[in-house]
Order: C-alpha cells, then sequence, then structure tokens
C-alpha cells in the first residue's frame, strides 16, 4: 500500500529526512515515533503530497504521489495534528464540502452524514459554525469528514491530540477496526502507549533518519536490557546516531 | 519598564528581523519593488499636476475647486481612514491571536488596546501617505508654495491620522460592547435603515429645492464643498492650518495644530479610557456571541441544489465562498456601504439635475460615475479578493489533499468573485446611465468598462493573491498592507486609468476640435482594441502564473 523508496527532503542545508525506505503494507497499522523536529510531520507532508521530496520517491496502491498526485488523493486520508476547518461552515456544511470535494454521490450524503456524526458524537452539534465548537469537537468532526470518501490509506499526526477518554477509546477502535478491513494506517504520535497498545509495527526517526522498525517485540527483543517501548525510545533517541548508521531493524 | 513599552520593544524587534528577511531576499526583487513604488508616486504626481493645470485652465470653477480642493482631499482622506480604521482595529484588536496571549500577561488592558491602537493604526496608514505625498507635493508645485508646505503637511497629517484611526477604533469598542444582537439587531438595523433612507430623502429634497434650476453651478457639480469646509471637522483645521502656515500666518497656524495635536491627544485618552473600561466585556461578548444561535444545518441549500449542473468540486468551492462571505459581516457590510451609497447616489443623480445638462458634461459625469465604480471596485479587489486565497490560510491542506486541480480552485475563485462583481457593476453603470440619460453610445461603453474593470481586478487580485499567498497570516489587513496587496492595489488603479482615460480622450477631444464622426469611431474602435488586448493580458497572465506559483508551492 505505501511503498518508500529513498526519500530524502531538504530545507536548505537542513536533511529533514534521510534516504528514507519503508513498505507498508494493506492492512497494517504502523506507528511513526521520534523526537520533536526529528522528521515525522515532514515525511506524512510528503507521502501525501503537501511537499516534494527532493530525492527518491513514495508510491501509495501502487501509484507516485508526485506522477499521480489527484489519483493518489482520492485513495488517502490525512489528518494533521491541529486541523484548520473552514470557520464559518456548520458541521454540516463543511461534510458537505467535502463531499463534493471527493465527488461522493449526493444522494448518499445525508444518510452518511447521519450515521457519521452519530458514530463520532457530533450530532448536536452539527448545526454549529466550526468557530464554535471546541477543539476536540473540532477533532471528532475531521475525522468524520476524513473517512467519508473510505481511504484506502490513512495517515494521522497525532491522532489523540485534544480528545476526551471517551473519543480516544473510539478512535482506537476505530483505527482497529479500520485496519481489520484492510486499510493502511500510517500515524505519528508522541504517546508511547498508544505505539504499544494499537501498532503492528513501529518506525522510530531520529533527525531525519530511520533508525529503527519491526513490532514491538522485535524491538525488544533487539534492545535486551529495554523493558518498554519507552526505553527504546529513549536509549535510541538520548544519544547520537549508531556510530555505523545502521538501521535497527527488526526485520 | 511600563507594560506598552515592552510591546513596542517586541514590535522593535519584529521590524529588525523584518529587515533582516528582507535582506535574504534577491537584490532584484528589492530593487524593483523601490523602483516600482518611486514610479508610481512620480506617476500619481504628474496626474496631479495634469489635474491642477486642467482645473486651473478651466478659469472660474476651477479655480474655486482649487482653492477648496485640500479641504475636500483631507476630509475625503479622513473618511476613508475612519473606514479602514473601523476594519482594521476589528480585526487587530479583537481578531488578533496575540490579543489572549497579552490578556494573561501582566499588562493594564488599557495599555494592550493602545498598543493595539497603534498597531492598527500604522496598518491602515500606509496609503494615507502613499497617497498624500504626491498630492501635496503636486499641489505646493503647482502654487508654487515654498518647501516648508511639505514639513507643515508632515506637522499636520500625523495627528490627523491619529484622530481619524481613534475614531474607527473607538467606533469598534463602543459598537463590540454594546451592538444589539440576536432579535435586537434586526430591529436596529431596520431602524437605522429606516432612519437613513429618511435622512436621504430630506437631503436630497433640501437639496433639489435650492437647486431647482438647470444651471451648471459649483454646488451642484461638488456638494462635498460644503460639507468638507465644516469649521468643526479636524480635516478643515488640518487644511486651515497648513494653508496658514504656509501663507506666513504663524500664530493661526499654530493655533490649529494644537488644536489637532490636542484632539489627537483627547481621542488616546479615551481610548485608553474605552480599553480599561469596555474592552473586556465587549471581548468576553463577542467570545459569547454565537454559541446559542440555532441556525438550519445547511446555507442556501436551494443555490447548492442548481449548482448541482457544475462539478461537484467547483460547486464545493463556490458555496464554501459564498456561504463563508455571507457569515462575515466586515466583508458583506462593507461591499454594501460602498455600492449602496454608490447606488443611491447614481439613483439620484436626475435630483442633482445632472441629465439636464448639456451632452459633453453628462459624458463627463458619466465617465466619472465609471472612475467612481472602478476604484470602489480596486479598493474592493484588494480588500477582499486578493487576501482571498491567503485567508484559506491553514486551510489549503484540505484543498492541497483533496483530488482537485489548483488551477480548478483558482479558476473557480476567480470566476465566482468576477460574477458578483460584474453584477454589481454593471447594474450600477446601467443606473448611471439610464439617471443621466446618457446615449446609448456613451451608455454600453461605460458599461463596456465596468465589465473589463471587473475582469481585470478580478483576475489580477486572484492571481496575484495566488502568486503572494501568505498561509500563515490571518490577519486580512495585514495581508493586504503586504507588498503584493500594494502592488494589486497600484496596478489595479493602473489598469483602470490606462482602460478608462483613451475613451474619456476621444471624448474630449471630439467636445474640443469637433471630431468628424468617421474619425472618432475610429478612435473609439481603437479603445476598444486597446481594452480588450488589456483586459485579457491583465487577467490571463497573473492567473497563468498565480497557478504556477501554487501548483509550485509545498504546504
Amino acid at each position: 500500500m505505501i511503498e518508500i523508496s529513498h526519500l530524502t527532503r531538504m530545507f536548505g542545508s537542513f536533511e529533514a529526512v534521510h534516504d528514507m525506505s519503508l513498505s507498508i503494507p494493506a492492512g497494517e497499522l504502523f506507528c511513526f515515533l521520534g523526537p520533536n523536529g526529528a522528521g515525522k510531520t515532514t515525511t506524512i507532508k510528503m507521502l501525501t503530497g503537501l511537499l516534494r521530496p527532493t530525492s527518491g520517491s513514495a508510491r501509495i496502491c501502487g501509484l507516485d504521489i508526485q506522477e499521480n498526485p489527484v489519483e493518489v488523493k482520492k485513495k488517502i486520508g490525512y489528518i494533521p495534528d491541529m486541523p484548520f476547518l473552514y470557520e464559518r461552515l456548520t458541521a454540516t456544511e463543511f461534510f458537505r464540502f467535502t463531499a463534493d470535494l471527493y465527488d461522493i454521490n449526493s444522494d448518499i450524503i445525508e444518510s452518511r452524514c447521519e450515521e457519521s456524526f452519530k458514530l463520532f458524537g457530533i450530532y448536536d452539534y452539527r448545526n454549529m459554525l466550526v468557530k464554535e465548537l471546541s477543539h476536540g469537537i473540532r477533532q471528532r468532526l475531521i475525522y468524520s469528514a476524513t473517512f467519508l470518501h473510505q481511504p484506502e490509506v490513512l495517515f494521522i499526526d497525532e491522532p489523540l491530540v485534544g480528545l476526551d477518554p471517551y473519543s480516544i477509546r473510539l478512535i482506537k477502535d476505530l483505527l482497529k477496526e479500520k485496519t481489520r478491513s484492510g486499510m493502511s494506517i500510517f500515524l505519528t504520535t508522541h504517546i508511547l502507549a498508544v505505539a504499544e497498545d494499537i501498532a503492528d509495527r513501529i518506525g522510530i526517526i531520529f533527525q531525519g533518519h530511520l533508525i529503527a522498525v519491526g513490532t514491538l517485540k522485535e524491538l525488544l527483543a533487539i534492545n535486551g536490557s529495554c523493558r518498554n517501548l519507552e526505553d527504546i525510545f529513549l536509549r535510541l533517541t538520548g544519544g547520537n546516531m549508531p556510530s555505523d548508521g545502521t538501521i535497527n531493524k527488526g526485520i | 519598564m511600563s507594560s506598552v513599552s515592552s510591546l513596542f520593544l517586541k514590535t522593535r524587534y519584529h521590524s529588525v528581523n523584518l529587515v533582516k528577511l528582507l535582506k535574504q531576499q534577491s537584490t532584484l526583487k528589492i530593487i524593483f519593488t523601490i523602483l516600482f513604488a518611486v514610479c508610481f508616486e512620480i506617476g500619481i504626481f504628474m496626474l496631479f499636476i495634469d489635474s491642477f493645470e486642467y482645473l486651473g485652465a478651466l478659469g472660474g470653477i476651477g479655480l474655486i475647486i482649487i482653492d477648496k480642493l485640500f479641504a475636500l482631499f483631507f476630509f475625503g482622506m479622513g473618511f476613508m481612514l475612519v473606514t479602514s480604521g473601523i476594519i482594521s482595529s476589528f480585526s487587530t484588536i479583537y481578531r488578533s491571536e496575540e490579543i489572549p496571549f497579552l490578556m494573561v500577561r501582566p499588562f493594564p488592558v488599557s495599555q494592550i488596546v493602545i498598543y493595539k491602537f497603534f498597531e492598527s493604526t500604522g496598518l491602515s496608514s500606509w496609503a494615507f501617505f502613499f497617497i498624500i505625498i504626491p498630492f501635496v507635493a503636486a499641489y505646493g508645485y503647482h502654487e508654487n508654495i515654498t518647501t516648508a508646505f511639505a514639513l507643515w503637511n508632515l506637522l499636520f497629517a500625523i495627528p490627523f491620522l491619529v484622530i481619524c484611526s481613534g475614531i474607527g477604533t473607538a467606533f469598534v469598542l463602543v459598537m463590540v460592547r454594546w451592538f444589539p444582537l440576536g432579535k435586537y439587531l434586526k430591529y436596529l438595523l431596520v431602524g437605522l435603515g429606516i432612519m437613513l433612507v429618511l435622512l436621504l430623502v430630506y437631503y436630497i429634497k433640501q437639496y433639489s429645492y435650492n437647486s431647482d434650476s438647470a444651471d451648471l453651478n459649483l454646488a451642484s457639480l461638488l456638494p462635498g464643498f460644503r460639507v468638507s469646509s465644516h469649521p468643526l471637522l479636524p480635516s478643515q483645521w488640518v487644511s486651515e492650518g497648513i494653508a496658514a502656515l504656509t501663507h506666513g500666518e504663524w500664530f493661526r497656524g499654530f493655533m490649529f495644530w494644537m488644536l489637532v495635536v490636542s484632539t489627537a491627544i483627547l481621542v488616546c485618552i479615551i481610548i485608553e479610557c474605552f480599553g480599561a473600561n469596555i474592552f473586556y466585556d465587549g471581548w468576553q461578548r463577542l467570545a459569547g456571541s454565537s454559541s446559542n444561535k440555532s441556525r438550519p444545518p445547511e446555507m442556501l441549500v436551494w443555490l447548492q441544489n442548481t449548482l448541482s449542473l457544475f462539478p461537484h468540486d467547483i460547486r464545493a468551492i463556490v458555496m464554501k465562498d459564498i456561504r463563508t462571505f455571507l457569515r462575515d459581516p466586515v466583508q458583506w457590510s462593507q461591499v454594501l456601504i460602498f455600492f449602496g451609497l454608490l447606488a443611491l447616489y447614481f439613483s439620484n443623480l436626475r435630483t442633482f439635475k445632472y441629465h439636464t445638462f448639456p451632452e459633453n458634461w453628462r459624458n463627463t459625469v458619466a465617465f466619472l460615475n465609471v472612475f467612481s465604480v472602478s476604484a470602489v471596485m480596486c479598493s474592493l479587489g484588494s480588500r477582499f479578493i486578493y487576501p482571498q486565497l491567503s485567508l484559506e490560510g491553514q486551510g489549503f491542506w484540505f484543498l492541497g489533499l483533496s483530488p482537485t486541480k489548483m488551477s480548478r480552485i483558482l479558476l473557480t475563485k476567480f470566476i465566482t468573485s468576477l460574477l458578483g462583481m460584474l453584477f454589481v457593476s454593471v447594474g450600477l453603470m446601467f443606473l448611471s446611465s439610464r439617471m443621466l440619460n446618457a446615449t446609448p453610445l456613451v451608455t454600453w461603453i461605460t458599461i463596456l468598462l465596468a465589465s473589463a474593470i471587473s475582469c481585470a481586478v478580478c483576475g489580477l487580485s486572484t492571481g496575484l493573491g495566488a502568486i503572494y499567498l501568505d498561509i500563515n497570516q490571518r490577519n486580512p489587513t495585514a495581508i493586504v498592507s503586504g507588498f503584493g496587496g500594494t502592488l494589486n492595489l497600484i496596478l489595479s488603479l493602473g489598469f483602470m486609468l490606462a482602460a478608462i482615460l483613451p475613451f474619456g480622450m476621444v471624448f474630449h477631444q471630439n467636445f474640443v476640435h469637433k471630431m468628424n464622426q468617421h474619425y472618432m469611431l475610429l478612435l473609439l474602435i481603437m479603445a476598444g482594441l486597446w481594452l480588450i488586448v488589456l483586459t485579457v493580458l491583465t487577467v490571463c497572465l497573473p492567473l497563468h502564473l498565480g497557478c504556477k506559483a501554487l501548483v509550485r508551492r509545498e504546504y
């Protein structure tokens, strides 16, 4: 589903992402970890076409994002950590706006809107302007709108920021269910417990380098003295890069 | 260090960093910008000189107009500054994301408001100084006045700017605090509307009674003279003061200067007082104003259904823009005020007996009306169309991710704004021509000009808005005040002159030299061709470059 090949991104002389290669199959939930400024958001932005790679390529569902941007965008969804929504639209109008952008059949929009709003617990807010909604409700609205076109690949930057425990459980369950039905999910988070809880595989990026990839078990096995993901994360990112520059790969 | 000083220190740091950033820009761009600004100033200066010479050549009426022009100029600028102060201070004081940050710091609220007031004054002053410099220089040159005249202007201009901007800010502070909301707002608006209409009817009746002859008198040409010379207006103090100092009447000039400065200080004190006493309540009221509003889930569903003929992505963007526009009172109220005033003026042209003027004068008034409508279009284009892409702001990630092309987004925005602009401008020109009893030729030419200028203004504003996209800026005033916004306004005004003047010149030459009709027709066809070529270029080039810039851009 996601094929990343030698992806590099420079900002002037600063290398934000260095020669990253990675493959994420259908139905996998991949958690991307890293300290602030490690290159997580830059990677996601390159995978969604919002940033152009300096070199390398990325293929989503077999299509190159740079060569077939429109086709790829039909297949993906992206939820940023602090999503901007159009503040002077009501929640329903925003939903319909999204539906029109993705050319969803008008006949099913209404039923999907009701179904989705009820699922995310925002039905009572449907008449309110986005600017009147709290951050958590906005997040739920963006989830609702993102799932509308049933993307095959989903990118999420910090999926649980600003959500209450009820919404956190809802989102975690939903993401697991979506992966079971074949959706690939690529998410970044600083909450390591979330990664331990829901990730099929975990990747750790540090100073633009992908320094570890594998399941939790594999990562624990490689880093023998570590008891949990936090230990692994701190060990790998607390100091310098491994002197030989090798990637700590589980697979 | 007082809180205001620390805030100004922050502004100083910003300015220093801005200079550093400017140094990183290409030298070519900076040289181009400076050259462009200088050329624009020289161009406007030459235009003012020509206007003064034209008025001087008219004799009687022209000389009186020149004499009164200074008061009228400052009156007009004052009106614009108050309007600009209202818009800019609302977004700077109430909509700025800096306010919540400052409100939790140990600053007195009044000082935050004063600081924001000066920031808003700075943002709304650039156009004032950009226009006042060539006007004053041209006036001084034409009247053979000493160079000290420029200094007197500066001495008066700064406190005058503070007064006008301060009136706008005080108005905003009072309105936000006490302006009725909900059903009371509806009653108030209806009441104000009725009052306005009654006042206008009274004024028009009074005016038509006083000028029932069809003579070409000065008052009927420019009724604004009477209002602008009112002794209680700061603009009148400024013009009187400058005139007094220029003629060496030092005591009288100094008295007017003191009057303007003391009024400016009073305005600052009033704003500080409002800041201390009503700002916080107003801010709270604004924050909680709309949470309990009942509204349907979707607005204009009928339009949405009608637009189902169009591709869905285009419908989505059009509906979003229309809904956003209608829900933003700052936007629609300004459009309503500017075009509404013009519509009222045009619909009362017959009351002013303009339709009984000789044909040449009617043509002149018709062209002046094209100028006024076009100037409003340029202003609204710069104020609303230019920043619309930037105001998508962080929302561009959403459009950028959707399976639609940037060229479609840009074209949709262009067409939406063009349809709105064409509807109003062509309607106004048609009304103006009907009221003036203009000949069919003049009617069609004014409508053609209004259409071409609408296209050009929308093309330029949309294209340049894409080229100089600033998605990190949420304050529209700051977006408009930037290089791109200034360039857009200058180019729009330049287009306006380049489009209207050839037609105006043909009619003027015909009046002066009584041209052969065939020759005149030929000249008009040439002017028409020039207009078409210019319009196509002004629309296509910025849109093409804007589209390329959007595609190249990363979000």
